[in-house]
């Protein structure tokens, strides 16, 4: 989303501090992604990822030229100019076709198979996963002359793909959480409730949830709502950051952290409950308020989401 | 003098985990962590379940998404 793209400083555009600075500046008050251009809230509205990426691109570029109708044909001449300062080594708009499919080969496919990690954790498949990406891949690879140089590649592909995702997927398999998940209270979503666990008993936990099997840990993602479970992905497994989370799900902070906290509880619970089941942790070790507890929402989902992935 | 009880560090575990806070909120949680073995605890769960979430979802792509990709592209390229 373009708050992100507006936050970083914007070395490929030295010309437009003002711009920039008034639009950060509301950015930061409001923390919301529902910028005017935007897109309409409902992404599965949406028809093209890439329209939708490049829009966000293309709209803040407007905005900015709008201003300064007169310095826009010096474009070019600035980027050149400013190959000292700027971190870009190459321009996508204008090198040759051959050169741009080069370079997209280069820095967007060494992503190929973390992104085919998200995608089978949203699909739960490996041939949708594989169609995911590839769909993924294409519309990047159309928008890439968009991508700018020097700005956060492997989290404009992780838009794409979540943007992809929602618009093919989704669409048929209407999630009855959508829109409601983010509402629940904690006490209707449970999980575990470490609180009022004792030391040793968390700490028995943290090792039987270590020793357990990937498979186990995969059927408890898939377990979990799909808002949370992806927010979980971004941040844990990918390492993205609060604000890339909350640009590539397009949601406030606020919802990014509400998200994880609650997946990440939701999946703790999971796992120590499947540890103890399996026999792992003695029962001792758990306490009454783990018994039971992340079930509903996992059973609800699981039988929407069905659990035929690894 | 350390500016953290319990609460704080537990309420802020998280961002701590994620590497969110800034230098100083951090290095209160750290200080506190060093005298107390519930949160230390809690911290350590975390972690597990961080390592344990990364470890069970490495995946590696098919080796003909790869090359699938690849002809996609060079098609993409040469129709439009």
């Amino acid at each position: 989303m373009a708050t992100a793209t507006l936050a970083r400083p914007r070395t490929t555009l030295p010309a437009v501090p003002t711009t920039l600075g008034s639009t950060v500046g509301l950015d930061s008050t409001a923390m919301t992604t529902d910028e005017p251009h935007a897109a309409p809230h409902d992404l599965v509205e949406e028809t093209e990822a890439q329209l939708d990426a490049v829009s966000e691109e293309a709209a803040l570029r407007e905005d900015e030229a709008g201003d300064r109708e007169d310095e826009a044909s010096d474009r070019e001449d600035e980027a050149s100019d400013d190959q000292a300062t700027a971190v870009d080594v190459v321009d996508a708009k204008t090198v040759s076709e051959a050169e741009l499919r080069s370079l997209f080969e280069d820095q967007a496919l060494p992503f190929m198979d973390q992104l085919y990690g998200a995608a089978m954790r949203m699909t739960r498949n490996p041939a949708d996963a594989s169609d995911l990406v590839q769909e993924t891949f294409v519309k990047a690879f159309a928008a890439f002359r968009q991508f700018k140089q020097g700005t956060n590649l492997k989290a404009w592909l992780y838009r794409i793909l979540t943007n992809t995702f929602i618009n093919t997927y989704r669409k048929n398999q209407r999630n009855p959480y959508q829109g409601t998940i983010d509402e629940l209270e904690d006490w209707q979503l449970g999980g575990a409730e470490s609180v009022t666990q004792s030391i040793s008993a968390r700490s028995a936990e943290a090792d039987a949830i270590d020793h357990l099997p990937s498979s186990a840990v995969k059927d408890a993602l898939q377990a979990i709502p799909e808002d949370f479970r992806m927010a979980v992905y971004f941040a844990d497994v990918e390492g993205f950051s609060y604000q890339e989370i909350a640009d590539i799900m397009k949601t406030p902070v606020g919802t990014v952290m509400s998200r994880l906290h609650r997946g990440r509880r939701l999946l703790r619970g999971l796992l120590a409950d499947h540890a103890r089941e399996t026999g792992i942790v003695p029962d001792a070790a758990s306490t009454a308020t783990m018994r039971g507890r992340g079930r509903k929402v996992a059973a609800a989902s699981s039988r929407v989401e069905g659990k035929e992935a690894r | 003098m350390s500016g953290c009880d319990c609460s704080k560090a537990k309420a802020e575990l998280e961002e701590f985990l994620h590497g969110e806070l800034c230098r100083e909120d951090a290095a209160d949680i750290r200080e506190h962590m060093d005298d107390c073995e519930d949160c230390t605890t809690e911290h350590r769960v975390g972690v597990v379940l961080i390592e344990t979430v990364r470890r069970a979802c490495k995946e590696t792509a098919p080796e003909e998404l790869r090359t699938e990709i690849l002809a996609r592209i060079r098609l993409e390229q040469a129709t439009h």
